[in-house]
């Protein structure tokens, strides 16, 4: 079971948390390349190399986040940068052939968790002790049907994660194991023992991988940041009640 | 009892076809939309992509079901 294994601590951490660390671990060594670079680099000459593609990544999402949440929310544009970082480096984590952070249900759970405990921060950032109207919205009858449709959020966003990674694994798992047996049985002539299933798999699978880790990866991760901020810009008040 | 849980799997798989549909209308009016108001074109685009993986999320919810009768018994 990879998939439910961060239930099980009798082993220790799961291969998954520990790519996660993994990955956190790259992502903070990067920035403290760039935070250096920043530091001695002069500000009246071009800025080359990983400052300037953090230069353009800040911007961009500075950019949306300006676009699609409004002037409010300008600060977000660092914590969704994070999440959009974090997510494309443990999708495409599962590329060097260890466990991809996202094949544990843990790890989309965290991050959904974020997003939701923000969006009812943000809440009672703008509404204060409105908030708890929500919950009584129409009519006080809805009250059960509100506090178990507030839980949908965060189900709806790490299970689409996790389904996403957890179906390219096991295709890629099944298509792997099959051209095995292929290779198997056309090279059966070779005499080299268990050596003669590999030479199906490396010409097939590329274009497969290309697919469902980098494509499939950069699109789930647009996803996520887009409905995290839809999600957050959706409760703070719109621009003319701010003013009234 | 075997084959109970193959079954119950092959069912959970039809609701991916529904979703295909699904999906299908979105790309059709889409492009109706693109086609109408080539300007737009670049912002139906990303919008039809959100559009496309939002929808795709019934059919993942589907395969996880048949994922989860299939191995966790």
């Amino acid at each position: 079971m990879p998939f439910l294994g961060f239930l099980d601590t009798s082993k220790g951490l799961s291969g998954e948390v520990i790519s996660s660390l993994i990955v956190m671990g790259i992502i903070m060594i990067l920035s403290f390349i760039v935070a250096i670079q920043a530091h001695y680099h002069d500000p009246l000459k071009k800025p080359k190399g990983l400052l300037f593609l953090t230069e353009v990544g800040i911007n961009f999402f500075d950019r949306l986040v300006s676009e699609m949440m409004g002037p409010k929310f300008k600060g977000f544009g660092g914590y969704i940068m994070a999440v959009a970082v974090y997510l494309f480096i443990a999708f495409i984590f599962g590329l060097t052939g260890l466990p991809s952070p996202v094949t544990n249900l843990a790890v989309p759970l965290s991050l959904a968790l974020c997003t939701f405990i923000l969006i009812h921060a943000t809440s009672v950032k703008y509404t204060k002790f409105k908030y708890f109207k929500r919950y009584i919205e129409p009519i006080p009858v809805f009250l059960p049907v509100n506090l178990i449709s507030m839980w949908a959020p965060l189900l709806s966003m790490s299970l689409r994660l996790f389904g996403n990674a957890i179906s390219g694994w096991a295709l890629m798992s099944i298509v792997y194991s099959a051209l095995q047996n292929l290779s198997g049985m056309l090279f059966s002539w070779a005499q080299i023992g268990a050596w003669n299933q590999i030479f199906i798999a490396p010409f097939i699978t590329p274009f497969l991988h290309a697919y469902f880790d980098l494509f499939s990866g950069l699109i789930q991760t647009t996803i996520f940041i887009f409905l995290t901020m839809i999600n957050i810009g959706l409760e703070a008040p719109e621009e003319d009640t701010v003013n009234s | 009892m075997e084959w109970g849980y193959y079954l119950a799997a092959a069912i959970a798989m039809i609701s991916v076809g529904c979703s295909a549909i699904g999906e299908g209308l979105v790309c059709c009016h889409a492009i109706d939309g693109m086609s109408r108001n080539p300007e737009m074109a670049g912002k139906l685009r990303t919008n039809m992509i959100l559009g496309c993986a939002l929808v795709e999320t019934t059919a993942i919810y589907a395969l996880l079901v048949a994922i989860l009768c299939l191995f966790v018994h």
